[in-house]
């Protein structure tokens, strides 16, 4: 077969051998090596930095169709606050990320979660927040008046951590995981905007890698502080909370190993693709 | 181990896996050929999305307004307000109150403009700007003994910023040094719309490959593996698709031809004006088109 017509394929053969391929690594890891990129270095490094008992607000603003790249990033980064001793304030702006976020306070913080210790005080979910964007405005102006009971139905003036976060100036960390809007670019303009700038309120965020580009902008200027991309990041961030909390397993060694090897051959079809096309234009055909 | 996801009970776990695995299989059978149980399954996830919406915006509206020692249910009847606000919402559907739907929608639209406004300025511009002006090119920060060296990643910031805001640049004509920019500002679009593309292949294969895990990975008490399901389920496919394949095709819609003009109405005969004027070409008759071609997606 030429590659002239290896260029018109029909694309459910390449469904198929992408299938294949990506099942490979997953039935048995290639444990490719990870190295660790700055932006999810970042993240990791100025969680670490903060004091015991630093409040950090954990939004979980994703639906179960980004659960795959959301979930683990956001879990890796609830058990090394928990670890490090920091108070989380979780909740959600999406209505369908408050299920979720649950899911991921019982994994981090105990199957019995609301009743555990430290409830109130070092660890409150206040599940979701409506309003969007009016919503986050008024969560950062006043956290009572924009939730005035916990996922669990109490009263946020009983629960001692709330007493300690009352706007947004006793925010220590925003730890922004989200797939879309209301996301991150609400975050930065209704929340840090508003509330003294990146150093008042630093922002660190795990975004779907389809949103990541547009983020980037904001990394640069220092308005997030890290971004966890995607699968990847999650990898990454679960790597090095593994590896200074052996007990935290790393999971993802699998799906980062996939991924490459679906790249890989994305990156090979594009090529063959692109060889076929010139070769059918040169030849004087239409070339599509 | 069923991983846990959201409120299931342990009790609902294996039927959740199984339910899991078909629905997966179904909605990837899409990428084959869409069949009875692509469409299902796409119309149960439309179906549950709105539910819960719906459920959702009711939990929240009523611990937001109703209960709570400072809302309604505590005798603050200002919350009232609001909620009669929000209820006009559904004068959408009445044609002769249609005009109070939009008295809601006004009010959002200006919240939302005054506080965009406030917000975007600030963040997406004031502090951009801020920023790029900052960068450095020379001195220690700039960092020219590392690779890569993040004095020549700001020159290309910099560059990047003024060849793109040129490109969308439209008093004159883009032509000369003009030209020149903005073809390489057009140079620098393509290559984010490249980053964002190559983002999207890798998001998308992030979630296939969570799907794959979750067939492979998934499993109850040591005698359930979820990819057992996974021949019965792609069997279930060909089956519907060989049974939607055996059933009698309807006929093709018949295709639209001008009708001819009533025979009890003739046209009616020109005045006498009217015959000694040239008729325009606007007058002629219109000729029947014939029906177009419909084009195959295949």
């Amino acid at each position: 077969m030429s590659l002239s017509k290896i260029a018109q394929i029909d694309r459910r053969y390449l469904y198929v051998v992408l299938f294949i391929l990506v099942s490979i690594p997953l039935l048995s890891p290639l444990k490719l090596p990870l190295p660790i990129s700055a932006q999810t270095r970042r993240v990791y490094d100025f969680t670490n930095a903060l004091p015991a008992g630093s409040i950090v607000i954990e939004s979980f603003d994703f639906s179960p169709a980004s659960i795959t790249e959301n979930k683990p990033q956001a879990k890796a980064h609830i058990f090394h606050a928990k670890e490090l001793g920091l108070k989380v304030v979780a909740l959600a702006f999406w209505s369908t990320g408050a299920t979720i976020g649950e899911s991921i306070m019982k994994e981090v913080y105990g199957s019995d979660f609301p009743n555990v210790a430290g409830y109130g005080t070092n660890v409150v979910y206040l599940g979701y927040v409506a309003g969007n964007e009016v919503g986050m405005q008024t969560f950062g102006d006043d956290t009572s008046t924009a939730k005035s009971v916990d996922h669990y139905g109490t009263d946020v003036s009983t629960l001692p951590l709330m007493q300690q976060c009352e706007d947004a100036a006793d925010f220590d960390l925003w730890a922004e995981w989200t797939a879309g809007d209301p996301g991150i670019n609400q975050v930065i303009q209704f929340v840090q905007g508003r509330h003294g700038g990146p150093s008042a309120v630093p922002i660190v965020s795990g975004a779907t890698a389809v949103s990541v580009p547009g983020m980037m902008p904001y990394y640069n200027t220092g308005q997030i502080i890290g971004i966890l991309n995607g699968l990847a990041g999650a990898g990454e961030y679960e790597y090095l909370v593994n590896v200074a909390y052996p007990v935290y397993p790393y999971t993802q060694g699998p799906s980062l190993d996939a991924q490459s090897v679906g790249h890989l051959l994305i990156i090979a079809f594009v090529i063959i693709g692109n060889i076929g096309y010139v070769i059918s234009k040169y030849r004087g055909g239409k070339g599509s | 181990m069923i991983p846990p996801v959201g409120q299931i009970p342990p009790e609902f776990s294996l039927l959740a896996a199984i339910f899991g695995v078909f629905i997966t299989i179904f909605i990837y059978s899409f990428l084959w050929k869409e069949n009875p149980l692509s469409r299902a399954v796409e119309h149960l996830f439309i179906g549950l999305a709105a539910v819960f919406t719906l459920a959702s915006m009711y939990e929240a509206a009523a611990s937001t307004a109703y209960w709570g020692t400072e809302k309604i249910s505590g005798g603050n009847l200002l919350w009232i307000i609001p909620i009669l606000i929000s209820l006009m919402y559904f004068f959408f559907f009445s044609k002769k109150y249609f005009y109070l739907y939009r008295y809601p929608v006004a009010i959002v639209a200006g919240i939302m403009a005054g506080m965009m406004i406030c917000g975007m300025v600030q963040s997406n511009f004031l502090a951009q700007i801020q920023a790029t002006v900052k960068l450095p090119l020379i001195g220690a920060e700039a960092k020219w003994d590392t690779w890569p060296p993040t004095g020549l990643n700001n020159i290309i910031i910099i560059i990047g910023v003024i060849t793109v805001l040129t490109f969308f640049f439209f008093t004159w004509e883009h032509k000369g040094p003009l030209g020149v920019s903005t073809k390489i500002g057009r140079y620098f679009l393509m290559a984010t719309f490249g980053a964002a593309y190559g983002s999207t292949v890798m998001a998308r294969m992030s979630l296939f490959i969570g799907r794959l895990r979750f067939l492979y990975e998934t499993s109850y008490e040591d005698w359930f593996w979820a990819w057992y399901l996974i021949p019965i389920a792609v069997l279930c496919i060909i089956i519907v698709a060989l049974w939607e394949r055996s059933r009698p095709k309807p006929p093709p819609p018949a295709p639209v031809t001008a009708k001819p003009a009533p025979a009890e109405a003739p046209p009616p005969k020109p005045t006498e004006e009217e015959t000694a004027k040239p008729a325009s070409p606007a007058a002629k008759p219109a000729a029947a088109k014939p029906a177009r071609k419909r084009k195959s997606n295949g």
